[in-house]
């Protein structure tokens, strides 16, 4: 199940930020998400660590915490999405497949004539899109 | 590898089964470390991990189940650190497998401490539990103390000691827990916490990884802060906080403030609660997408809401205005701000507190007369969730005396002004109250006397008895945007109301020099000519200042950019490297104090010059007089300027600075050329000629032992009559004495000569090479002339040195001798002289062409042997047919030896025929040639 999805900015700041919990820890997601900005720093900046996948916006597993898996993914124009997950077994092929509907999502929303580059996503129907793509993956990873 | 033993209980036996694979565990990883094998080691760990870490145990143990996690990871971490120093580069290793790929921080120490750390304070919460619960049965601890570890690894027994005789008996569940509750109790978690967190945080601040590291921080601030150690905590929370504030993560800002702000309550420094309370009142919380966000476990922040947001705003301007003291928990006295114990805030550029108060100022123009009033629109924003009243507002400026304060009318004057701000304009205003995120803009006028930069330094806002903020004055030019508030999605409003202002706006203004009052004029007339003292007037007349220790400075700068020097000539000119020169300043009579000046003046710079002006009352005039020369034709900027005080001597006093500037052309007055002339109808074969055709550029040859002339022209090339004194030619070197005589044809001038523009003037030397040397130095040719301009002005000395000449011995000298004129009809004779100069033979070939108008008698072609140091004459004789000016036949000659034909000029073939013998009157002309 994703818990918490993502959008950062290119001066590392939040742009949409939204936890799927019930549990009250969204504060700890939020660490999380901020801690995994490192990785992303360390995969941009050494690109070759990451070998094929090279010039691919996937970024695939950033890092594991104790109960939660962190997947990132980076746009052309260094727009930083970040997914956390509880499943521990998750197939790579889902979370690309989540990022892909999740990008057009996104575009979609900045293309808003009245949204202004660099600033935080606000649109309500890009929040109910992202919760409807966010429930549709824990379908697809359980069928 | 679960057992099977049931020897124990259930608790028991988990224990020891996990002990025993923890052994293992230790066992495997030192040796696949050992060995270098990293990945396989990590993998080995989360295999490990992961078979164990569902085994929590029944609920009342599940501490033991986390220290026992934590403990793993710890060791491996350790494990992790002492073998990572030898492996230096783990990120090069291959790590994992295909379908579980492990990534880079797996292999990194930290990793393993931040997360031991967490079993660990999991083990800590659940321990407390346990406590709370076995509070109740405290009286059975001291059948704890006898237990002890068995012989085999992870079982413990109870030790009973029977007379001299010790026997191990076996414990139930409950002893067990029992036991192991009263030895968690005498551990302090928090510090091994905070200890394993330190590591990390060192271990990431190493690697740069600021985030995760500041995550870790941000833990251990937790941790002091719960174990009451402030200052620590507040140190690790102010660095976390400013990574937060430059990034932009306003929840954990939030977050990190709120136990900021009960640090500085815990210690009681008002000064840091106030500016934590205020930051976090004006952090944008309200607005984010994850409104509902609930915390489990909520800091001293609490939640972050907008409701929250103005309960602490509430909560401070309580305590400013002095209406409540909060109370601190560390010392008993109250925070209160007093009349003795004032708080002032400085709020600076880069400050987070510009979201509370952010003053921007603009002028609205650029430039000012000095004393004429112009207006200043101060404009105030806060972002604080409520309305904020500010009872004064003082604006200041750095010519002091510009400052002024606006008095909210809605408020009794406070005390406190009366005494220290007098002398200020004290405005008021009907409302200053500042709501969230709205430009509170104020207009009014400014005026100063001084001139110079005038600028808005800053803003103060009283608020309350005994609070102020002052705010670091910002232009809406140049203003950056609120931090946090940037990437926000609001409504964003200008500044000023005028939106050209807003763009261009300065918080400082140019206040002019007040309008000069006195003339200065440079009376210049007509271009200047090179070589002369050219005189420029420079009168300086009052005409409503008086002059007060007045300074003329004087630039001569060239009219195409760049300076008069041109470092090219430099070696070449180093006397006078200036074409233009400031040659001095003269002042008319009697005042020759002043004349020092002008010797300094011309050490010092040749374009440059600073000359003092005396004293003038109001009405009086001075003058003086540049003199100005020219070394080359240039056309240059003169420009003036005269700074003086119009009102005392002080240095301190406003200057007033009045400029002028004109353009003078320097022209070349005197243009010297010269010529040589060889003696008419007379050709010497002059070798160096036939050689080098091409190249004009050669120095003119001459004739040994021949008198040549020269003729030298001086061209007033000026648009001014000039008078010419006189011409001569000067030796260059008189000691080593001239190889060539020249002479004067007829005096110097006995009065001067008048040269209009355009006129030449002539004058012919003589010129007789004597010597044997091959080269003749001519000498320089000088010229003295003057402006023709009624006054006796300087004469003037115009050089001009003449190119060297080489001397030869021609071999052969070819001549024609005929009479100055023929009669028609009538014969007369054609000699054509050829004189060998050599020791040798010379075969000489000569052909004649017909002309048209003369009958001819003598030989066309020939060749003929001249004998050394003798003349050949060819004599021909011929009748003109024509009359008129008409050309004799031609003649051309050329020498076998040196290969040279000679052809003479036309004009030596021409001759003038008169139709019948002329009859002249009274004295005999032209019998020359």
């Amino acid at each position: 199940m994703i818990v918490c999805v993502a959008v950062v900015g290119h001066q590392n700041n939040p742009l949409y930020i939204q936890s799927f919990t019930e549990a009250d820890d969204a504060l700890k997601l939020h660490h999380i998400v901020h801690c995994s900005l490192d990785v992303i720093d360390e995969r941009v900046n050494n690109p070759k660590k990451s070998g094929p996948t090279l010039n691919e916006t996937f970024l695939g597993l950033l890092y594991p915490t104790e109960n939660y898996k962190v997947y990132g993914y980076l746009t052309n124009t260094k727009v930083k999405f970040i997914v956390v997950t509880t499943d521990l077994d998750v197939r790579d092929a889902d979370v690309r497949n989540f990022f892909r509907k999740f990008h057009v999502a996104y575009v979609d929303a900045v293309s808003n004539p009245f949204h202004v580059p660099g600033k935080k996503i606000t649109s309500r129907t890009f929040a109910e899109r992202v919760s409807t793509i966010v429930k549709s993956f824990g379908l697809s990873s359980a069928g | 590898m679960v057992g099977t033993s049931k020897r124990l209980p259930a608790i028991q036996r988990l224990v020891e089964i996990k002990t025993v694979a923890e052994q293992l565990h230790f066992k495997i990883s030192t040796l696949l470390l050992h060995g270098g094998k990293v990945g396989e080691a990590v993998t080995w760990f989360r295999q490990h991990n992961g078979s164990y870490r569902r085994l929590v145990g029944t609920p009342e143990a599940v501490f033991l189940h986390w220290e026992w996690m934590s403990r793993q990871f710890l060791v491996f971490g350790e494990l992790l650190d002492k073998s990572s120093a030898a492996i230096t580069n783990i990120s090069s290793l291959a790590l994992g497998t295909a379908d579980k790929p492990l990534s880079e921080w797996e292999s990194r120490p930290a990793y393993y401490y931040q997360l031991a750390a967490h079993y660990l304070k999991e083990k800590r919460a659940c321990l407390e539990l346990a406590l709370s619960m076995s509070e109740t049965g405290n009286e059975m601890d001291n059948g704890a103390e006898s237990v002890v570890p068995s012989a085999y690894v992870g079982q413990f027994a109870r030790l009973l000691e029977q007379g001299d005789e010790f026997a191990m008996q076996s414990l139930t569940d409950e002893e067990y827990i029992r036991f192991a509750v009263v030895e968690g109790k005498r551990f302090q978690d928090s510090y091994e916490i905070i200890a394993l967190l330190k590591k990390s945080y060192e271990s990431y601040s190493n690697l740069k990884v600021q985030r995760m590291g500041s995550f870790c921080g941000f833990q251990i601030g937790k941790e002091y802060y719960m174990a009451g150690e402030f200052n620590n905590a507040k140190q690790l929370f102010d660095d976390i906080a400013s990574l937060y504030r430059r990034e932009g993560w306003v929840t954990l800002l939030w977050e990190v403030l709120g136990y900021l702000r009960e640090c500085a309550r815990k210690y009681g420094t008002v000064k840091e609660l106030i500016e934590y309370s205020l930051e976090m009142a004006a952090l944008p919380v309200s607005s984010g997408t994850d409104t509902q966000m609930k915390y489990r476990e909520n800091g001293p922040a609490g939640p972050a809401s907008l409701a929250r947001r103005e309960e602490i705003h509430k909560d401070v301007f309580g305590l400013v205005i002095g209406e409540s003291g909060l109370s601190s928990v560390e010392r008993n006295d109250d925070l209160k701000i007093t009349l003795d114990n004032p708080l002032h805030l400085e709020i600076d550029l880069v400050s987070p507190l510009r979201l509370v108060l952010l003053a921007s100022v603009a002028f609205h123009e650029q430039k000012i007369k000095p004393s004429a009033p112009t207006l200043i629109t101060l404009s105030l924003l806060s972002q604080l969730p409520l309305t904020v009243e500010i009872d004064q507002l003082e604006v200041q400026f750095n010519q002091s005396n510009c400052n002024f304060i606006i008095m909210n009318a809605q408020r009794p004057p406070l005390a406190a002004t009366a005494d220290d701000k007098q002398g200020h304009r004290v405005e008021s205003s009907s409302s200053l109250t500042l709501s969230t995120n709205k430009w509170l803009r104020l207009t009014y006028d400014v005026k100063s006397d001084q001139s110079g930069k005038l600028e808005c330094t800053s803003v103060i806002a009283k608020m309350g008895p005994h609070f102020t903020i002052c705010c670091r004055a910002e232009s809406p030019a140049s203003m950056e945007d609120l931090p946090l508030f940037k990437f926000e999605d609001r409504v964003e409003t200008s500044p000023t109301k005028d939106p050209a202002l807003a763009f261009t706006g300065q918080k400082a203004i140019q206040i002019e020099e007040p309008d000069p009052q006195v003339d200065l004029n440079l009376g210049a007339s007509g271009p200047a000519l090179v070589g002369e003292r050219f005189i420029v007037p420079v009168t300086v007349s009052s005409v409503g200042h008086a002059v007060y220790s007045g300074e003329l400075k004087i630039n001569l700068v060239d009219v195409r950019g760049g300076s008069l020097f041109s470092p090219r000539e430099t070696e070449a000119y180093s006397l006078d490297s200036h074409h233009v020169e400031l040659v001095g300043i003269s002042v008319p009579e009697g005042k020759d104090e002043t004349q020092l000046d002008t010797d300094e003046i011309n050490k010092i710079q040749k374009s440059f010059g600073l000359f003092s002006v005396p004293f003038l009352k109001c009405g009086e005039s001075w003058s003086c007089k540049l003199e100005i020369k020219w070394h080359r034709p240039k056309p240059v900027m003169l420009y003036v300027s005269l700074g003086y005080s119009p009102y005392s001597f002080e240095s301190t006093a406003q200057k007033v600075n009045v400029h002028k500037s004109l353009q003078i052309e320097g022209k070349t007055a005197i243009v010297i050329s010269h010529r040589f002339m060889l003696p008419f109808r007379q050709d010497p074969l002059l070798l160096s000629r036939i050689k080098a055709v091409a190249d004009s550029d050669l120095p003119a040859s001459l004739p040994r032992n021949e008198t040549c002339i020269l003729l030298v022209s001086a061209k007033n090339s000026a648009e001014v009559p000039l008078k010419l004194l006189g011409m001569t030619l000067q030796e260059d070197n008189e000691d080593t004495g001239r190889p060539c005589s020249v002479r004067h044809e007829g005096e110097d001038l006995l009065e001067p000569a008048l040269l209009v523009p355009g006129e030449e003037f002539k004058k012919i030397f003589t010129v007789i090479s004597e010597d044997d040397s091959s080269k003749l130095t001519i000498g320089t040719a000088c010229v003295t002339w003057t402006r023709d301009s009624g006054s006796k002005a300087a004469s003037v000395l115009t050089k001009q040195t003449l190119p060297d000449v080489n001397v030869e011995s021609p071999p052969l000298v070819v001549s024609l001798d005929c009479p100055p004129y023929a009669i028609l009809g009538d014969p007369f004779t054609y000699l054509v002289k050829i004189r060998n100069q050599t020791q040798l033979l010379q075969e000489v070939k000569f052909s004649l062409a017909d002309a048209q108008s003369f009958v001819l008698s003598g030989s066309h072609n020939d060749t003929v042997f001249v004998l050394p140091k003798s003349e050949h004459i060819l004599s021909y004789k011929l009748v003109p047919l024509a009359s008129g000016v008409q050309q004799m036949p031609r003649f051309t000659v050329t020498a076998v030896r040196y290969s040279a034909g000679f052809q003479p000029s036309i004009a030596a073939y021409t001759i003038f025929i008169f139709p019948s013998k002329p009859h002249f009157k009274g004295a005999a002309v032209g019998t020359g040639g």
